[in-house]
């Protein structure tokens, strides 16, 4: 028995109330008609890339109006996309934030088959990612990616070497501890690194990294090196406990902009929020730089070798119920998004695109107050990018789970190993059976 | 229910017409809860035996989803954490309540600051009293371990970021919070106490123990019911403040089922589960109401 | 001493302990002295949050989470109290919300107080029933039927206006329940004389119940009001445009994807708590001087 709920709802709704038939039919499409389109985004006075979209794809393509709608942030996004696609009301155009999300759309038949603007958009690597059965139903317009972040005068303070590009996480791990000392020999109260709270900052790396690690395995023994790293620093002192980070409320932008930690692993995204804050005075001015990822091993690390981080691509997709004569904008629109042009536009307002071309990495580095050395040109331009979640019915159900064994391990309510090994039959009976 | 009996035509008129002078009164209300609210939940019993994923098509899949629960070990864990914060929070809020309203109905100097004081937790943002208490129960720099410390104890609780205390944390908050809340009802209940009852029982030489054994409580027989039956209510459904507090951590210490359903409607896209388990709150939360109403009842003739 | 003064009519302005006269009992000072002090303690502990929140409104945005906590602002950034009126529709929000909170609260008393009545003094077949499927939605989380309520108000055309909010809020179950408990506690001979004095069940409503319960009245319209002023999942799920914001949902747009500004946001939470609060301390004596001293007969 199949039934559609609205269609349920909408029987209740005619019994209360007659109801003017509405819904128009196909108009004939003349491609230099004018037509707007509607495309969701969030704090648009705070996040200018949805307006930096609309107007350089109005440059190209007079006749479309990209229209902006404002949805609130954070998880209050999905909350608010997924009641508007369940009753019909969401904008042309919507974003997904991570593959997480994309899934949840796509496997929900909210996102119309794009194909056919995938073909004209050549190489870009996360395209991949938004295939379902040998058809595309989003394009990426971002691909942020988790690099080094390292404030440079505390490393002199500390007499500590910076990273050179050959960091693996023990060598990451020593380092943290040496500043630590060094730091507070000479009175400084900053911390050697600050870990966020996030479950990316540990699961992320892991995931990427180890060889033959796989989330939908329902295997997470890869994780437990990562974690037991972690602890170590936490227990010495080295970074504030994740207890601390939690209660406090600690915020990655205060640690790292107001020099309380030397280190950061963070995304790229914070290259532009760091920029930011300088400018208008909330972060201290300081020099910093990039530095990739530390490693899994020594394979992958030195600037000869290409080093492997993580992150979600971020999409946009077209909702199924846009009107006719408005299709064929709205794919023009994300064959923009997602090309060379909205990279370098992109680029200029500090925000990283989904190819990362010379002409990019020049205007982003280009920008007042990012740092000019080569490792962090190098940090930034080469690296191997994993997805953080595999697109899969079930990579919403481990991940959540993974977030409660996040905070049960770094709270030190478990060992590492009952952690991981009640993950795993969570995993089995609760998530992986379904 | 009233037994009516229906043998003699005047009765069947007087039924009539008081179902009527009934239905007109209830009905301005009941138009918008039936059409805005009862549908709606009509509609999510429905749910609750499908595989809805919100978007489109739903199907009916049985019990399918209540078997799952029964073999979901995280349910199960959700259920014992809210029963365990019900547990608490209830009489000790109830206490708290209560108390507040019977100190703060006197006259006192300055009494009309401290209720408006009492009142405050309810008013103030709910983010900033999750931020606040997590600050204060901070494990290293939190103030109350501070104190803890200060008075002897060595090995203070590590509150919000241990799975033993969190959910005492959370229950302390719950309470500081909601307690100006029902203080208000009490208030207003005392008011329909009349002043000549206490007159009378001074009269007698009543204590103040004996005159709020015998004047106080069975007047506030009517506000206390009310109060027990939303206070269970509320304690079965809390979702806005664990979330904010401890997002259900560390690990599932403090998993409350409202949350288990938020996490699995709308961040795993499992509608129709979420609405099974949901289903499962109501018939508890109910199932404790209709046994309050018949105590009640009992207590009423 | 818990009870003893609840015989006093409650005094309409808090009046002063009279220090200067003799009392009966020995030590009472002393107790009143520290019942005083623990109740400033206890006020202390209730006004901590919202004192943080002051604090941290007139604190830079990096400078709100500190380890430890800061209790005083250094610098005192004061910018924040004219930024929020100068970058952001504080205005049109504040007004939304209290548009919203009026309206509903009106209808929630109004229509809530007429059912009350209905289930509280009329008997007819089915009540009990229709009453405790009124208090079984109360027990039903609402996250998990606010895509149906979502898709049905679509359907009737009124997502995305504040309308929306006035339909969700007014017809709740709260309102009714409480009412009704209230109607209980009136003496049922007052409506009996009144109906063999020829009054209509409306004009018993209308005349006898309605003065009577002035206390209920007005704390069911403080409650109604002050969780339509804060209610943020509400209008989240049914507000769109940014000109029918309440303040709980224009909060939010000080927070972008990687970072807040926590210092408005808490500049803005202080602002909207203080309108409540003023309201709370003027219009406590509608429910603190109610019918205890209208001399009501039990």
């Amino acid at each position: 028995m199949k039934r559609a709920i609205p269609a349920v709802i909408s029987a209740a709704a005619a019994l209360t109330l007659v109801l003017a038939g509405c819904g128009g039919g196909d108009e004939p499409v003349d491609p230099n008609a004018p037509v707007t389109i509607t495309l969701a985004g969030w704090s648009l006075a705070s996040t200018p890339e949805f307006k930096t979209l609309a107007d350089g794809f109005k440059a190209t393509h007079p006749n479309v109006t990209v229209e902006l709608k404002e949805y609130a942030p954070g998880n209050d996004y999905d909350t608010q996309m997924i009641t508007d696609l369940a009753a019909g009301t969401a904008p042309d155009v919507y974003v997904m934030k991570n593959l997480r999300n994309f899934y949840t759309y796509q496997s929900g038949g909210q996102l119309l088959d794009v194909s056919d603007v995938t073909s004209g958009l050549g190489s870009v690597p996360a395209l991949a990612s938004y295939q379902v059965d040998g058809k595309a139903y989003a394009v990426p317009y971002r691909q942020d990616s988790w690099v080094l972040f390292y404030n440079k005068d505390l490393f002199a303070k500390a007499k500590v070497t910076p990273p050179d590009g050959s960091w693996t996480w023990d060598d990451y791990t020593d380092a943290t501890k040496r500043l630590h000392t060094g730091l507070k020999g000479v009175g400084s109260k900053a911390t050697g690194a600050y870990q966020h709270t996030f479950q990316s900052t540990v699961q992320g790396f892991a995931l990427a990294q180890t060889p033959g690690a796989d989330l939908l395995s329902g295997d997470f023994g890869y994780l437990k090196p990562y974690y037991e790293r972690s602890l170590d620093l936490q227990a010495a002192g080295a970074q504030p406990t994740f207890g601390t980070a939690k209660t406090n409320k600690l915020t990655y932008q205060a640690q790292f902009g107001k020099q309380q930690a030397a280190l950061l692993p963070m995304g790229t995204w914070y290259v532009a929020t760091l920029l930011n804050q300088q400018k208008s005075g909330d972060a201290d001015k300081f020099p910093w730089g990039i530095a990739p990822a530390p490693q899994f091993d020594k394979s992958t690390t030195g600037t000869s070798a290409t080093p492997v981080t993580f992150g979600d691509p971020t999409g946009l997709g077209i909702n199924p119920k846009i009107s006719k004569s408005k299709t064929a904008a709205a794919k023009a629109f994300l064959q923009y998004a997602a090309g060379p042009d909205a990279g370098k536009a992109l680029a200029g307002i500090g925000i990283t695109p989904a190819q990362v071309t010379d002409a990019v990495t020049a205007t982003l580095f280009g920008l007042d107050g990012v740092p000019q050395d080569e490792l962090s040109k190098f940090a930034y331009t080469k690296h191997t990018i994993k997805p953080e979640n595999p697109v899969s019915k079930h990579t919403a159900g481990l991940q959540n789970l993974l977030n409660e064994t996040h905070s049960t391990i770094l709270s030190n309510s478990k060992g590492v190993d009952a952690a991981l090994a009640e993950a795993q039959t969570r995993a089995k009976n609760e998530v992986l059976n379904q | 229910m009233a037994t009516l009996p229906r043998t003699r035509p005047r009765n069947r008129r007087l039924v009539w017409r008081n179902t009527v002078a009934g239905w007109s009164f209830i009905l301005p209300n009941f138009i918008g809860f039936a059409v805005l609210t009862l549908l709606p939940v009509a509609v999510l019993f429905y749910v609750a035996f499908t595989s809805w994923n919100v978007f489109g098509v739903a199907e009916w899949t049985g019990t399918a989803n209540f078997q799952r629960m029964w073999g979901d070990a995280s349910f199960w864990t959700a259920l014992r954490n809210t029963v365990y914060y019900t547990a608490f929070h209830i009489p000790l809020t109830l206490a708290a309540a209560l108390g507040l309203a019977l100190l703060l109905n006197r006259k006192l100097r300055g009494v009309r600051f401290f209720r408006t004081v009492a009142f405050f937790p309810y008013v103030t943002s709910i983010v900033a009293i999750a931020i606040v208490w997590n600050q204060l129960f901070s494990p290293e720099y939190g103030p109350i371990n501070a104190l803890l410390r200060a008075v002897g104890v060595d090995d203070p609780p590590g509150w919000t970021t241990s799975s033993t205390w969190s959910m005492p944390a959370v229950i302390i908050v719950g309470t500081w919070r909601y307690m100006g809340y029902y203080m208000l009802l009490f208030l207003a209940g005392l008011q329909t106490i009349p002043a000549q009852l206490y007159e009378a029982a001074q009269t007698d030489g009543a204590s103040a123990w004996q005159r709020f054994v015998h004047v106080t409580i069975p007047g506030l027989r009517h506000t206390t019911f009310f109060v027990t039956v939303l206070l269970t209510i509320e304690s079965f459904k809390v979702f806005d403040l664990i979330l904010l507090m401890t997002g259900g951590g560390p690990g599932q210490s403090t998993l409350v089922l409202s949350q288990y359903i938020y996490q699995k409607g709308f961040e795993e896209n499992q509608f129709g589960y979420a609405s099974a388990v949901s289903i499962v709150l109501f018939a508890i939360c109910f199932g404790i109401t209709v046994i309050q109403f018949m105590v009640n009842k009992r207590g009423n003739s | 001493m818990t009870a003893t003064d609840l015989s006093m009519p409650p005094p309409a302005v808090a009046a002063p302990g009279d220090p200067g006269k003799p009392t009966r009992r020995g030590g009472f000072r002393g107790w009143r002295l520290l019942g005083y002090a623990a109740l400033v303690l206890a006020a202390v502990g209730l006004l901590l949050p919202f004192y943080w929140m002051v604090v941290a409104s007139l604190k830079t945005n990096n400078d709100v989470f500190t380890i430890p906590i800061t209790w005083l602002p250094d610098p005192v950034v004061w910018r924040n109290y004219l930024d929020i009126w100068q970058r952001s529709d504080m205005t049109t929000w504040l007004r939304n919300t209290l548009l919203l909170s009026v309206v509903v609260t009106f209808l929630q008393v109004l229509t809530g107080s007429f059912a009350a009545y209905g289930f509280a003094r009329v008997r007819f077949p089915g009540r009990n029933m229709l009453f405790l499927a009124y208090v079984g939605t109360i027990a039903v989380p609402w996250q998990s039927y606010m895509i149906p309520q979502f898709i049905l108000m679509s359907k009737l055309q009124l997502s995305n206006t504040l309308w929306s909010i006035v339909a969700l809020q007014a017809f709740g179950a709260f309102g009714v329940f409480l009412m009704k408990q209230f109607y209980e506690t009136v003496p049922e001979e007052l409506s009996e004389s009144a109906r063999v004095d020829g009054l209509s069940e409306f004009g018993i409503y209308r005349r006898i119940m309605l003065p009577l319960s002035r206390p209920a009245l007005a704390s069911l319209a403080l409650l109604t009001f002050v969780t339509t002023w804060n209610d943020y999942l509400g209008p989240l799920i049914y507000l769109r445009s940014p000109e029918l914001r309440t303040v709980q949902l224009g909060l939010n747009t000080f927070i972008s994807q990687y970072n807040a500004e926590y210092a408005l946001i808490m500049t803005g939470s202080v602002l909207s708590v203080l309108p409540v609060a003023v309201i709370f301390l003027l219009g406590q004596r509608h429910f603190i001087e109610g019918i205890a001293t209208t001399g009501l007969k039990g």
